[in-house]
């Protein structure tokens, strides 16, 4: 019965002052908007440029790893206390490669989480066009899964991908390599390997994906091509291409392939630790921002109630002469907080959804994109409101507790 | 006999610490029967008004015993304190202080709703009864502030007496009241002291309200002088 008393008086105090509550509530709602857009945004932009470096980048890389030191590797064998020496040393041949790739990929295909699995047979080479010589990388692949795992083919400007399964003598260039070797489609590349071997491909389409690496150096050709090219047998490659369900999972995913591989496990963001690292810290930027926002209307909503409890100083010191404790009296105040986070955190919900969507058709022309990147994920939704929550109910918890002290003989006396 | 007694005070002293230690009661005792119309009168800064507010247990700063139907009040927390007081002392100050957003029925219901003894519809009848005993039947559904003074101080008194409290403290309370509605005040008070049983214990400058009541305890440098 008292509680619905006290809610009451807490229902008078807000509607009494209607412009206040709604400064309140719009700082709330401003701070909770924030943070959805700001988190939705952040992770929009982290998502596009993850997926533009997927666009080359698996999940998971299996290569055949040299050996890091092989400058004296007799000192290793008899170890530390003997005195090795070695003049001269020279590097035989060893396996460069996956010979039997085959094997590799039925040992993991069968893994839940994989997706996809794509051979690559990737060469260094020279582009030769009459006498411009550019140093570039000849990839040798399977159309289909390429484009499966990487979405190569999307990236085509000009020709055509799906040429190159029938063309041996077929290449498809980065844009940037033809532009410089001045080659346009239809017309002929002389490829040299490092061994000397050269050999006349005609390029049947171009590729554009706004990565250098790729458009400027890459070359791609069918997969037997490569290894003609080179003089390796039918299953050989140098990389086995994986892509997982969820590419957060890669480390664990790498974990349990690396027992049933005799090669190297890598995963993407062992190799690409900058991609990560912006991930982290545009995520961390746009938490601070949206929590200072947050501080900022919780110093709104304290100060309000602050003001609120002064200029109610008298009935609070009534009311506790007529018997209501310190308890009710928190309860009083609180409960205006609560409320004011409520529905300042509902119509941050709405307002923030709405901004991120008028924001998401924002042109910008770069790259992939033609707008704004956005994503709407529930979970930042309710941390939102959970935040907008929390910061109202520690801003009004203070003057509360304030309230809940006050004497009420001192205030009744004068 | 006993049973008579509403209120008693024993050997009551308090100190003000600033700005300077100060003993502004000094060690005061007396007895309130049941029914009693009390007045305590005194000069400004006689200690009647400090000594009221210990009766009415908001002010715990003393030493000494106090008893209000046969419950010792000293050394009780102040949330001991807030439940005695809404269950058996009604106040009744110089000012109002009703909640103005509310109306007139509502103010007086709120203690009787903090108690939580009864339903709200059986609270409702209560404070509507006594507002049509205190000749404000009309003004019961009117917000608090759209009332004249009297009324204001007539609703406050109704909602003093709507737990029917053993003991009806005031602070002045006609202090702010043109000589009618004094006498309207007044005129309650006795009523209520005779009809209800209940005490009355009230601070007054008025002498002409004093002489009216039924004994006067008069207060002079924190001391009974009578």
């Amino acid at each position: 019965m008292s509680r619905v008393t006290n809610l009451k008086i807490s229902r008078a105090h807000l509607t009494s002052r209607v412009k206040q509550t709604m400064v309140a509530i719009l700082s709330v709602t401003f701070g909770i908007s924030m943070y959805i857009f700001m988190n939705g945004f952040m992770t929009g932009v982290n998502d596009t440029q993850t997926e533009l470096a997927f666009s080359t980048l698996a999940h998971i890389h299996i290569y055949n790893d040299l050996p890091e030191d092989n400058t004296n590797l007799l000192q290793k064998k008899y170890g530390e206390d003997k005195l090795v020496n070695l003049r001269n040393a020279k590097v035989i041949q060893y396996t460069e490669g996956i010979k039997n790739s085959a094997k590799i990929i039925a040992a993991i295909e069968d893994h839940p989480a994989i997706t996809g699995i794509t051979p690559q047979v990737n060469v260094n080479v020279f582009f030769r066009n009459g006498a411009t010589k550019l140093n570039g990388v000849l990839s040798g692949i399977d159309v289909k899964q390429e484009s499966a795992l990487f979405g190569t083919e999307d990236y085509i400007t000009h020709g055509s991908w799906k040429s190159l399964e029938d063309r041996g003598d077929g290449v498809v260039l980065g844009a940037g390599l033809a532009e410089k070797l001045s080659l346009t489609l239809d017309d002929n590349v002389t490829v040299i390997t490092a061994d000397g071997v050269s050999r006349n491909f005609k390029v049947i389409g171009i590729i554009k994906t706004t990565i250098g690496g790729v458009d400027n150096t890459k070359g791609y050709v069918r997969i037997s091509s490569a290894r003609q090219l080179i003089s390796k047998n039918q299953g050989y490659v140098t990389d086995i291409q994986v892509n997982i369900k969820n590419f957060n999972e890669a480390a664990k995913v790498a974990d349990q392939l690396t027992p049933k591989v005799d090669y190297k496990v890598e995963t993407w963001n062992e190799s690409n630790g900058q991609l990560q690292a912006g991930n982290d810290l545009r995520n961390i930027i746009a938490v601070a921002v949206s929590l200072t926002i947050l501080l900022v209307a919780g110093f709104g909503i304290f100060n309000i109630m602050n003001m609120t409890v002064n200029e109610k100083i008298k009935e609070i010191a009534i009311l506790k002469a007529m018997g209501f404790d310190g308890t009710d009296i928190i309860q009083i105040f609180l409960v205006q907080s609560v409320i004011i986070g409520v529905i300042g955190g509902i119509v941050g919900i709405i307002f923030g959804y709405l901004v991120s969507f008028v924001v998401s058709y924002i042109p910008f022309r770069v790259a992939t994109l033609d707008t704004l990147p956005m994503v709407y994920d529930p979970q930042d939704y309710i941390l939102a409101f959970i935040f907008g929550l929390i910061t109202t109910f520690v801003a009004g918890y203070l003057p509360a507790k304030k309230a809940a002290n006050v004497d009420p003989v001192e205030i009744i006396r004068g | 006999m006993k049973e008579e007694i509403a209120l008693s005070a024993r050997a009551i002293s308090k100190y003000f610490h600033e700005p300077e230690t100060f003993q502004v009661l000094k060690d005061i005792s007396f007895d309130v029967k049941k029914g009693e119309f009390l007045s305590m009168i005194g000069k400004s800064g006689s200690g009647k008004s400090t000594l009221l507010y210990l009766l009415s247990t908001m002010d715990t700063d003393y030493t000494g015993e106090i008893t209000i139907n046969g419950e010792c009040l000293t050394g009780r927390t102040q949330n001991q304190l807030a439940a005695f007081r809404n269950a058996h002392i009604g106040f009744v100050f110089q000012f109002h202080y009703l909640l103005p957003e509310f109306t007139a029925l509502d103010n007086v219901m709120l203690p009787a709703l903090k108690l939580g003894k009864k339903s709200q519809e059986e609270i409702r009848e209560d404070a509507y009864s006594n507002l049509k005993m205190l000749g404000l039947e009309a003004q019961a559904m009117k917000q608090s502030n759209k009332l004249s003074g009297g009324q204001q101080q007539r609703v406050a008194i109704a909602r003093a007496l709507i737990n029917q409290p053993a003991v009806i403290m005031g602070d002045e309370p006609t202090g702010n009241l043109d000589s009618k509605n004094t006498d309207i005040v007044f005129d309650i008070f006795r009523q209520l002291a005779a009809e209800r049983g209940q005490t009355i214990i009230a601070v007054t400058h008025d002498d002409e309200f004093a002489q009216k009541s039924d004994r006067i305890l008069e207060l002079g440098d924190g001391r009974l002088l009578n």
